[in-house]
């Protein structure tokens, strides 16, 4: 079931967000992205998707994942803090379905994103044109899921899927009424072909030639979170943090093992693993792929490295 | 919390060689054969260990002396406490290999995981047929488990060798890499299972032998080495070619891994 907006409630819709938790959205200043909402007259869902993907809410850069007093551990405390993300598009509310699947594995869940995937409500909008020609989500077999509220921009009013009770609660004021919406639609599209045959092809390496591990592609994907976990303390108190913080399959010693060997030893290995990684390997175990079709890590790559097109023109 | 590790007092420790250190550990983690556990000093960090023992009651680990982590460990001493967690992993499917011979194949301190099966396969003889063990070592003085290769000679095939010596022998065991060893030797090829845990050549050199020999890639399993940062598949670092080592693996029967490239 879903609700109806009028155009002219969208004002109020957003200041009972705002109300009813910190609320975070898109802003555009130097660049787009989400920030907390002071004011809601800042928020700008025009143009471009944001620059940075939501998942740092949930998976921020670096974390402390247990304290260390007197060479003792001591757990962190439960993150409680609510609050509301407006504004994230399918890409971005997908690859949070893939964080899921590795963050909330029901062998080893991950108590803090855990925690923060509880204490967060998704109020998504979907894009009718996709803001940027690198998008390529329309063939990423994307899926209405992992929000608790969506928004379909219609002529005159905007229709709200509801997919949760968290959601329902925010919307129960607004007349209820079933429709339906379309997924977004890009012109670019990543063409399913069977990436084993290509595994030696040659323009893997051309590719990875004009790569400078600058992990821009990594940092920025939505569904990207490799993390490296070290100890930090102050030697005189010996207290300190057990800390996690992002990684990249771009970088040299992410293979490294003790001793110093490197597994993945050269650009085109990781290039070619990272690209794999998200489109074939995690599919192959959990029957999605990792990526979503952004674009952000071809369109914001030092070089434009262009994976989609690759496979599509020349992996033949 | 999947990161809380609890500590545990060390209730003895010798070297076993130069850079090889045997930690006797109080505690009722134990390991599966080709299990391992996150070994850490809160202010130091984490390293990934094989199990070398089964045993409810203490664990052995042999840590080798390659980083920052284990340049710590090895300053404890008895009566010091440990952190761990774990165990993880997929170890050897020793349920699944009962009625079988089993053939063990370790190079350096590949050796140590292998002694955690030796230790299962002491609590479960009648379970196996018969076991061959083939263990290589740089020189004798890289020869781990000194004191129990007696041991194991007097109750199963045991097969030691070392790449080359510096003068005196005295294990007086044949001299030329473990893989020269078993390309002699007279292995049975039906009804048994080869297990093997040491560098990647070694690895490879030992597999090019025995599928020379007749066996089959589903007879051989193998244990990847990789560092895992997280151990519950999440960090990324241990994945090779879609497959996580630690919780995949670390064993890894020899098709699902076989020509794997990165
Ligand atoms: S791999 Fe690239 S296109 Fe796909 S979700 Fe990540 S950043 Fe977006
Ligand atoms: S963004 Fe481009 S250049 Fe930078 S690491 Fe990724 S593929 Fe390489
Ligand atoms: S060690 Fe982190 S995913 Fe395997």
């Amino acid at each position: 079931m879903g609700r109806f907006l009028k155009k002219e409630g969208h004002k109020d819709f957003l200041g009972r967000l705002k109300e009813h938790a910190e609320l975070i959205a898109p802003v555009t200043r130097d660049l787009t992205r989400f920030e907390v909402i002071k004011d809601i007259n800042d928020i700008n869902l025009k143009g471009k998707n944001p620059f940075f993907p939501i998942k740092k809410y949930f998976l921020p850069n670096q974390e402390n994942l247990l304290h260390i007093r007197k060479g003792l551990t001591k757990a962190v405390k439960e993150h409680s803090d609510k609050r509301i993300i407006f504004g994230a598009r399918l890409c971005d509310i997908n690859a949070l379905s893939v964080l899921d699947k590795l963050f909330l594995n029901s062998d080893y869940p991950d108590q803090s994103y855990k925690q923060r995937r509880e204490n967060t409500i998704i109020v998504g909008v979907n894009c009718i044109t996709p803001p940027s020609e690198y998008c390529f989500c329309g063939s990423m077999d994307l899926k209405k899921e992992s929000y608790d509220l969506l928004l379909h921009e219609n002529e005159n009013d905007y229709y709200i899927d509801v997919l949760t009770k968290k959601g329902e609660e925010l919307v129960k004021y607004l007349p209820e009424e079933e429709s339906d919406f379309p997924l977004p639609r890009t012109d670019k599209k990543l063409e399913e072909k069977n990436l084993e045959l290509y595994f030696d092809n040659q323009y893997w390496e051309n590719d990875s030639n004009l790569c400078v591990s600058c992990q821009r592609c990594t940092t920025l994907c939505p569904s990207c979170f490799c993390f490296d976990v070290h100890d930090s303390v102050n030697s005189a108190t010996k207290n300190g943090e057990r800390i996690r913080t992002i990684d990249s399959c771009h970088s040299k010693d992410f293979t490294q093992v003790a001793g110093g060997h490197v597994f993945r030893d050269t650009r085109l290995k990781r290039y070619r693993h990272r690209v794999l990684h998200k489109i074939q390997f995690f599919k192959e175990k959990f029957g999605r792929s990792m990526c979503t079709g952004c674009g952000r890590c071809i369109e914001y790559c030092h070089s434009k490295i262009d994976f989609v097109k690759t496979i599509n023109e020349n992996f033949t | 919390m999947i990161y809380e590790a609890k500590k545990y007092k060390i209730k003895d420790v010798w070297p076993e060689t130069s850079d090889n250190f045997l930690f006797k550990i109080k505690t009722r983690i134990n390991p599966q054969p080709g299990q391992f556990v996150e070994v850490s000093i809160p202010g130091i960090g984490e390293a990934p260990i094989s199990g070398a023992s089964y045993n409810k009651h203490e664990l052995d680990l042999n840590v080798r002396v390659v980083g920052n982590v284990t340049n710590a460990l090895i300053n404890l001493k008895k009566g010091d406490k440990v952190h761990l967690r774990g165990p993880y992993g997929h170890g050897y499917p020793m349920g699944d290999f009962k009625g079988q011979d089993l053939i063990l194949i370790g190079g350096g301190c590949g050796v140590a995981p292998l002694r955690g099966i030796i230790e299962f396969i002491d609590k479960h003889r009648m379970d196996y047929g018969e076991i061959h063990l083939f263990f290589g070592f740089r020189t004798p003085e890289d020869v781990l488990f000194k004191e129990e290769m007696d041991k194991w000679s007097s109750k199963y095939h045991l097969n030691l060798s070392v790449d080359k010596t510096e003068g005196s022998n005295p294990f007086n065991c044949p001299v030329g890499f473990v893989t020269e060893i078993l390309k002699k030797a007279e292995l049975p090829t039906h009804n048994s299972v080869i297990m093997i845990c040491g560098p990647p050549i070694m690895m490879d050199k030992t597999i090019v032998i025995l599928e020379s020999k007749g066996f089959n890639d589903k007879q051989i399993w193998v244990s990847l080495e990789r560092h895992m940062k997280c151990s519950n598949g999440k960090c990324g670092h241990c994945m090779v070619n879609g497959k996580y080592v630690c919780i995949d693996g670390p064993v890894f029967r020899y098709d699902e891994v076989k020509g794997i490239d990165e």
